[in-house]
């Protein structure tokens, strides 16, 4: 056996789209780019070619029309993939994605199930401004009735996307522009992760972070900053936010007494509220502190590159959080 | 840009300071001058005014944390400027200012928020509110769950989070410096060697641990304020380095009660009122500037003969602020009349108990009368106060049987006792001073004049 193989985060989409579409003939992919462009970030590269004009398909630029389409076909049988250009683009088709598609099984009395796949970038992705930075996960996570995985790395993403197409449930699978060229391990077998199964990437003792997608990455700078005074911080990888795996979190701070939570969305009403939530009730007799939360700032995305940055969670935010939260400022 | 106001340097020996109780609050307008805080030093709680004027963006330091002298306590943002901007690019605590610091686009990034009311992170926000609430007393969960598991009397335990919240690490230092009392009960006679080698600086921890390993674990542990620890420290200091004698005398006391009555009575109208301690503080004034050693220090290799009489008061502090003692200071007291004395002495007395002395009111004293004679003390001796060379310690004037002019009769009788630096004053020299102190207050008329 050879050294396990790293791939980047976009080849791992695609081989997850890929492998399943080969394994079950109703999957098939509809998009903006998504055929003759090979996709507008290059994630669908070759599959035009494989799977034929009929199962990638090129749409028009109207998300509410492909996506209120993708929604029907799965309704009668079949297993689409939607690629948004951006999940900024989806607010446009906002009506069919979280007004039908989530809750076809409920009002059909069980009749007509949805499982459909919407995917895209998701965040900042650098100097987009305000409008297409959107972090949907804030405004979709209320909604009952759907998953959202935002998957932080190459593994993840694969793993994670073919459990999402095999599934009988809408899935909104959240990427990032920023992390499709990140590269990482991806072995050559198939493999599947479960939804609701966060990781623990890093054990700490002193403090929780909590986090999902690209702050993860920040999350674990941070860490290792904090290493240097002597605070050890455990990272968790949520995965998905919807199911939100609560008790790998309320392990790991019944261990630690201290939690930071850091979500890219914007911090009112938000998965990472949530989370805190849930973590107080269930922690409450185990923190030392209450849950610190370090989210995007509570403005419209700012387009200059430095505010930018400064908008975002970014490892120095967290550092500062994990400090408050140890009392260590 | 907004102004960082910092812990002040309110004694020569201030290295650090607590902000007691903030009398503002986050969005406060001040004026230059406005009273924002009672702070305690090592000696005293002081008010704390403002030099500038502006809205208060942030109270840094928590209502009981102890910082350095010079660490920012609170933020103002100036006339215009936003008090979140101000609240969060400066007036961090000293860990956070480099990192603060390395980003100055922070401010930049909260402005475009025009429908915007949180701060930029949550972190910073929060910690704003954290010092306006309430007196109960903060405990987080996790430490009261530790607490009653390794039954940790909460109350005993002094918190060092934000406003004086328990903390885990608060607990766990409770229990360590119990368990670590427990077992050196077999110890004790090592542990007593040790205090006294320690030097003056260690005896306050020194001494709290010799408390709980004579108590055993049942002792209750009391935390000990910044005077207590003061008061602690330069008391084993004056102790320890002044050879202390004492010389007690007695004084009739039926010339100046008499006295007393009869000025107290024409002075009611003018709502004057002189005590007894106030002729004895004009005496030992005037005894002073007859005796030039009793207004004196040890100074290591000379002794300074002080051109000033000061005499210092202990004013004992009422229970509720904490306790303890200062001691006020009336100044030149040689040069002023009975009535001034007794005035100043009141107000001295008032603005200790209410809202602490300033540094000014307690300095300089040369000579220092503690008297408990409002106790139904009949006589103590007292410690010397450095650098004061003597301390009167005063007892009741009390009517007792007496013999005058070969005849037992009934008459008022105090005693007196003086502590003295046998350095500067041989035991000769302390009773000319009592002579001559026995004379002012049996001759009281001297006094008036």
């Amino acid at each position: 056996m050879s050294a396990v193989r790293e791939i980047e985060y976009r080849d791992a989409l695609r081989e997850a789209m890929s492998e399943e579409m080969r394994r079950d003939k109703r999957v098939f992919l509809l998009g903006e780019e998504v055929a003759e462009y090979n996709g507008a970030y290059k994630i669908s590269r070759g599959m035009l070619d494989e799977f034929g004009a009929r199962r990638v398909i090129d749409t028009p630029i109207s998300e509410s029309g492909f996506a209120g389409l993708a929604i029907g076909a799965a309704m009668m049988g079949l297993k689409p993939v939607v690629e948004f250009m951006s999940w900024s683009f989806s607010l446009v088709a906002a009506d069919p994605i979280l007004n039908n598609a989530p809750k076809m099984l409920y009002m059909s009395g069980g009749q007509f199930g949805c499982p459909v796949v919407f995917r895209g970038n998701d965040g900042a992705g650098g100097q987009l401004g305000s409008t297409h930075s959107w972090c949907v996960e804030g405004l979709y996570s209320n909604v009952p009735g759907i998953k959202i995985a935002i998957p932080s790395n190459p593994y993840d993403a694969k793993g994670l996307l073919k459990t999402a197409i095999r599934g009988s449930d809408p899935v909104f699978f959240l990427e990032s522009e920023r992390m499709l060229g990140n590269k990482g391990e991806v072995p050559e077998e198939e493999y599947l992760i479960p939804f609701g199964q966060a990781k623990v990437i890093r054990s700490g003792t002193d403090c929780t972070l909590a986090s999902w997608g690209r702050p993860v990455h920040f999350c674990m700078e941070a860490a290792e900053e904090m290493q240097k005074l002597g605070i050890s911080c455990e990272v968790i990888d949520l995965r998905t936010v919807r199911p939100l795996d609560i008790g790998t979190v309320v392990r790991s701070v019944k261990k630690t007494g201290a939690c930071v939570v850091v979500d890219q969305s914007w911090s009112f009403g938000s998965p990472g509220s949530e989370l805190a939530s849930q973590v107080h009730r269930h922690c409450f007799d185990d923190l030392d502190n209450y849950v610190h939360r370090v989210h995007s700032a509570d403005v419209p995305t700012p387009y200059a590159t430095n505010l930018e940055q400064e908008y975002l969670p970014n490892a120095r935010k967290i550092a500062e959080a994990v400090r408050s939260a140890t009392y260590n400022l | 840009m907004p102004i960082n106001v910092t812990m002040p340097r309110l004694s020569d020996t201030m290295e650090q300071g607590t902000v007691v109780k903030w009398h503002v609050k986050v969005g406060d307008k001040v004026a230059s001058g406005q009273v924002i805080a009672d702070i305690e030093t090592d000696k005293a709680t002081m008010e704390q005014a403002v030099f500038d004027e502006g809205i208060i963006a942030k109270l840094v330091c928590p209502e009981g944390k102890q910082v350095k002298v010079g660490d920012v306590i609170a933020v103002l943002a100036e006339d215009g400027e936003s008090v979140s901007d101000a609240a969060s690019s400066s007036g961090a605590a000293p860990a956070t200012r480099g990192a603060a610091s390395a980003a100055p686009a922070a401010n930049a990034a909260a402005a475009p928020s025009a429908t915007s009311t949180a701060a930029r992170t949550i972190v910073a926000d929060v910690h704003a509110t954290d010092v306006t609430s309430g007196d109960r007393m903060r405990v987080s969960p996790l430490a009261r769950r530790m607490a009653s598991e390794m039954g940790v009397e909460l109350s005993q335990v002094q918190g060092s989070g934000p406003g004086g919240r328990v903390v885990k690490r608060d607990v766990l230092l409770a229990a360590e410096n119990r368990s670590a009392a427990v077992p050196a009960t077999r110890g004790a006679q090592t542990a007593a060697n040790d205090l006294v080698a320690a030097t003056p600086s260690m005896i306050p921890a020194a001494a709290a641990s010799a408390g709980a390993l004579v108590h055993g674990a049942q002792s209750i542990e009391v935390p000990v304020s910044n005077m207590r620890g003061i008061i602690a420290k330069r008391l084993v200091e004056s102790k320890q380095q002044i050879p202390h004698y004492q010389v007690t005398m007695k004084f009739s006391m039926d010339a100046v009660l008499a006295l007393r009555g009869s000025l107290n009575e024409q002075l009611a109208s003018m709502e004057v009122k002189l005590s007894v301690n106030d002729f004895i503080v004009r005496a030992c004034a005037l005894a002073m500037a007859k005796n030039p050693f009793f207004n004196a220090s040890w100074a290591g290799d000379r002794i300074l003969l002080h051109q000033q009489v000061n005499v210092g008061v202990a004013i004992a502090l009422p229970e509720e602020k904490g306790g303890g003692l200062v001691v006020g200071v009336v100044k030149d007291a040689n040069l002023k009349s009975l009535r001034q004395i007794s005035g100043e002495i009141r107000s001295l007395g008032e603005k200790a108990r209410t809202k602490g002395l300033s540094m000014d009111e307690m300095s300089g004293a040369t000579f220092t009368i503690s008297n408990l004679g409002m106790f139904g003390v009949d006589n103590f001796t007292a410690i010397i106060n450095p650098p004061n060379s003597a301390i009167l310690a005063c007892g009741a004037a009390l009517e007792q049987p007496v013999v005058r002019n070969h005849q037992l009769v009934v008459g008022w009788e105090m005693a007196a006792t003086l502590s003295l630096d046998h350095r500067v004053i041989d035991g000769a020299m302390a009773s000319k001073y009592l002579q001559s102190l026995k004379q002012f207050v049996e001759g009281p008329t001297m006094l008036l004049v």
